[in-house]
């Protein structure tokens, strides 16, 4: 059978490929079939049944949004049957809709209006008996059922592409509602998707409620800069009020057709500085740069920051500290050398279309929602099989994870192994390698890794089947004691079999600045200049500056995302101080402008030359990501030797694990006042039990030569005996493995 | 007479002709016979007279203005009102920000947010009255009839601001209490009878 099928719609001859519907193929040709329910990222809700057309020789209506076309069938999208019927429906959505237009925040937004024009309904012919509804106050999300019409969209991507799978429609005729899933209120991670496919005024941001029409709004397109997901978003600005006329963001969008966005992305937008210049401050930090012997900086920078930073290093001769970026470009480098190839191959695309994926090393719902929703796509969409091995299980990958591999904390070399072990068995790989895998000892690391062998031969009989598989490494590995092994194996898993190879950088330009900055080993001498880092001197965007720098939702710029994505960041905000490279220009540099060193970053790393005002940032109406450029494919030298395997370290005791809580990322998003700011220690009733501490309990952790003081909080939800320590504000350490020995000791 | 005739610039032809101008005088004697040409002709007289005839008839036109104001139309479009609800007395302007829109010299501002009682709330609003042109689009989208027009022309100030203030422009709770304010029935009002030419939805309950 032929994969591509031909028809005709309004007698215009067009293909589709297989499995494509019918409305697919009349949006790919221009043609307009109107909808209320559909959105592209999700399958068809098929709800509002405004999508109808006539297809030859059936009869009745078809629904374009979920059926198939057949060889050479006629399809009309406009008649005047078809028309009444879409008026009709038009009218049942209208009954009883709260004519509130004036003070609904979605009017000139909004679908139900737009439609309502379109199809001219002036009057009703129908009614029903009007009921009392309550609006619901979810947190950041509010829900007004009286403005809902049912169309099931948040349901379907809470469902489908973010995985909380937190809301579900209460059926009941006309007295259906959307209501939180086995819930009182509202449980989920605030990614607030649900308010932006809500083609009504129903499900809004609480914090943006009635401060703005959508018409006074300017929009902004920028990239998200809290992870290295990259996603794209809009920034909305109006001035701050009447008395204030200095702008502010009132609130984020995305192309929800195709794209998703976290409730970091959504909701912490405000992480924006604010300074005059001070020419006494900023003598005072081209002096401190001139006597410094090293710059400390954090990867929550522009690619062209980096490479003026790079510059420097070269002109005035002093060390670059950036511990997480030099982690993470020592592990690429160590890929490199088996894979022979700089970047890795998969794409936030390839894992939605995969159908099998291993993750290994991340708690990835919280590290980076973009590989969690790709994931979320992959299961929901094809039915992916998702091994998801980590020492710690997560409550929100349970119902995308098809199989929770459960691995010792530090045993990450022994289950990389063991993994390659199981997918090289049968495959044809060179003399070295095969050697290696003959000389593991199985016994030994299964036992000390805690995965036994049945579950690798489950993994692989379950990806029997896969076409598209990934291979997803997480930040946990970068700091490994044996980071560069558990690099080389990923590279042979990726070399010999089917499965590409995905690695989450840490921060959002993680990628970029190892790619850009030789980084050395921070060695903890005096004398450092910070930016956005503790140092001597501090230039920074956050508070306790010397100097204050613009954030990046205040400057343009470049950031290289998961996909090896070069993304435009632009200016959302106004910033009125000086910036890096008024720095750099004080101390010989000659630029007039940041974004002008966008075409010189280095074509031997995969950058090309393109002007930064030469870079795109939209989707395409068909979803066609044309934002900024890949990076290009970089050959190098493979000449990596895999290395046997170390001892697997122990971690008894108490053991606590760096992770963020939902919705926060780093120390930008610690500064938002919109999301929840927890910074407790979180830990399981058996953790509890082991350090004597009960919830509630303000405790002392102490761990790699640090301590802290967090309040114990007990999580019904978590098992075994790791607790999660936060580190958004800024108390650990990117150059130490996440997984740390510690003690707890209660406050009295 | 047809246009193309205006449009001709071409003076020779058509019913174009010189006017009839004496010569200027040149010397003194010429000049002087002038003036008592021009004094002498009695045209004095007839302007005297007429303000002779009106100050014997004592009927007078000229209002003592500011002391008599002429009564305005209802459509005259002076300083901007705000108006209150004849139920509850409270503000009409529900923050739509549709005058904000509409408005041509972009001269109207506002803040809304929402309120204790979770409705949006207008908590602040000016309109320059600089740029105002006084179109009156503002009265005329507005769905509540918040703000209108009112009959108030005399914006004569040291300080513009004076006039733009939203306690300035509401209708004072006294004059609700008397039950005196007045409805704008200029362009975008309600007509007369038009509670009877609503068409009602059928609501069959």
């Amino acid at each position: 059978m032929s994969k591509i099928i031909q028809f005709k719609i309004d007698g215009k001859d067009v293909t589709a490929q297989k499995g494509e519907t019918i409305l697919q193929v009349a949006r790919k040709n221009d043609i307009y079939i109107p909808t209320m329910c559909y959105i592209s990222k999700t399958s068809p809700c098929a709800s509002c049944r405004m999508c109808v057309v006539e297809a030859e020789g059936v009869e009745g209506f078809v629904l374009s949004c979920n059926t198939p076309p057949t060889e050479g069938i006629n399809i009309t999208t406009n008649n005047q049957e078809l028309e009444l019927e879409r008026t009709n429906i038009m009218k049942l959505y209208d009954v009883n809709h709260p004519l509130e237009c004036g003070v609904c925040d979605k009017s000139g937004e909004c679908d139900l209006q737009n439609k309502t024009l379109e199809f001219n309904v002036a009057q009703q012919n129908f009614s029903a008996r009007d009921q009392a509804r309550k609006i619901e106050d979810w947190g950041l999300i509010n829900y007004d059922p009286a403005l809902c019409i049912m169309c099931e969209k948040c349901t379907h991507v809470c469902n489908e592409v973010i995985g909380d799978d937190a809301i579900d429609v209460k059926f009941g005729g006309y007295g259906s509602t959307i209501i939180p899933k086995n819930a009182e209120t509202l449980d989920c991670t605030f990614c607030g998707e649900c308010i932006a496919v809500c083609p009504v005024g129903a499900l809004i941001s609480s914090d943006f409620k009635y401060t703005a029409n959508a018409w006074e709004l300017s929009r902004v397109p920028s990239t998200c800069a809290h992870c290295s997901a990259g996603c794209s978003l809009e920034y909305e600005t109006k001035n701050t009020s009447i008395d204030n006329r200095v702008d502010s963001i009132y609130r984020v969008k995305n192309n929800f057709e195709f794209t998703s966005l976290c409730g970091a992305g959504r909701f912490a937008f405000d992480f924006n500085n604010s300074a005059q210049k001070s020419q006494e401050d900023f003598n005072k930090a081209v002096e401190a740069l001139q006597n410094a012997d090293a710059i400390r900086f954090s990867s929550i920078i522009t690619n062209e920051e980096a490479h003026i930073l790079h510059l420097l290093k070269e002109k005035l001769g002093v060390k670059l500290f950036n511990e997480d970026a030099r982690l993470y470009a020592s592990f690429m480098k160590a890929y490199s050398s088996v894979s022979g190839k700089l970047h890795h191959s998969a794409t936030l695309d390839a894992l939605k279309q995969a159908d099998a994926v291993v993750v290994i090393g991340s708690r990835v719902a919280t590290d980076n929602p973009g590989v969690r929703y790709a994931l979320t796509t992959a299961s929901r969409h094809n039915g992916a099989k998702i091994v998801y091995a980590h020492p710690m299980e997560d409550t929100l990958m349970q119902n995308t994870a098809t199989q929770f591999m459960k691995y010792e904390a530090g045993s990450e070399e022994g289950v990389m192994a063991l993994l390659a072990n199981e997918l090289l068995k049968d495959v044809d790989v060179d003399e070295q390698t095969r050697a290696f895998l003959d000389n593991l000892d199985l016994g030994y690391l299964e036992a000390e890794s805690n995965v036994g062998d049945e579950e690798f031969t489950a993994m692989h009989k379950s990806f029997a089947r896969a076409q598209n598989k990934v291979l997803v490494l997480g930040s946990d590995l970068f700091a490994h004691d044996r980071a560069q092994n558990i690099a080389k194996l990923g590279a042979i898993i990726e070399k010999y079999t089917e499965f590409s190879l995905l690695i989450i950088p840490s921060e959002v330009n993680t990628l970029g600045v190892s790619l850009l900055c030789d980084l050395d080993i921070d060695e903890n001498i005096g004398n450092v200049v910070g930016y956005n880092t503790p140092g001597e001197f501090i230039i920074s965007s956050l508070d306790d500056a010397d100097l204050a720098m613009p954030a990046l939702n205040q400057q343009e710029g470049t950031v290289v995302s998961i996909d090896n994505r070069v993304l435009p960041l632009n200016v959302a905000l106004p910033f009125d101080g000086y910036n890096l490279n008024d720095l750099a220009n004080a101390l010989g540099l000659e630029k007039q402008y940041t974004i002008e060193y966008t075409a010189e970053l280095d074509k031997k790393l995969g950058f090309n030359a393109t002007e930064f005002d030469a870079l795109e940032n939209f989707l395409s109406t068909q979803g066609e990501d044309i934002r900024g450029y890949l990076l290009d494919e970089v050959a190098c030298e493979s000449d990596g030797i895999l290395e046997e395997i170390a001892d697997l370290p122990e971690f008894n005791g108490t053991v606590i694990y760096n992770s963020n809580p939902v919705l926060q990322f780093n120390a930008f998003t610690n500064r938002s006042e919109h999301i929840e700011r927890d910074t407790t220690l979180r830990g399981s009733a058996q953790f509890s039990a082991a350090a004597r501490i009960a919830d509630g309990d303000t405790v002392e952790i102490s761990f790699d030569g640090k301590t802290v003081q967090r309040v114990f909080k007990l999580d019904p939800e978590l098992k075994g005996t790791i607790a999660l320590n936060p580190t958004f504000d800024d108390v650990a350490d990117a150059s130490s493995y996440k997984f740390l020995k510690s003690k707890i000791m209660r406050v009295v | 007479m047809k246009m193309e005739a205006f449009n001709n610039r071409n003076v020779t032809e058509g019913d174009y002709y010189l006017v009839d101008i004496e010569d200027y005088p040149t010397d003194g004697w010429g000049k002087f016979k002038r003036v008592v040409k021009r004094s002498f002709r009695g045209e004095l007289f007839v302007g005297l007279w007429v303000v002779l005839r009106e100050m014997i008839r004592f009927d007078i036109h000229t209002i003592q203005y500011p002391q008599e104001k002429m009564p305005i139309g209802p459509r005259y479009r002076a300083i901007h009102e705000m108006k209150r609800l004849w139920e509850s007395d409270t503000e009409r302007c529900i923050g739509c920000g549709l005058c904000e829109k509409i408005c041509i010299s972009d001269c109207i501002r506002m803040d809304t947010r929402i309120d204790e009682e979770s409705r949006k709330e207008v908590s602040e609003y000016t309109i320059n009255l600089g740029r105002c042109i006084f179109c009156g689009y503002c009265a005329e989208v507005c769905p509540e009839l918040a703000i209108t027009h009112g009959g108030n022309y005399e914006n004569a100030s040291d300080q513009r601001e004076h006039f733009v203030d939203y306690e300035y422009m509401l209708t004072p709770l006294d004059t609700m209490k008397a039950n005196a304010q007045k409805e704008f029935e200029g362009f975008g009002a309600i007509t007369p009878h038009e509670d009877e030419r609503v068409k009602k939805t059928p609501l069959s309950y």
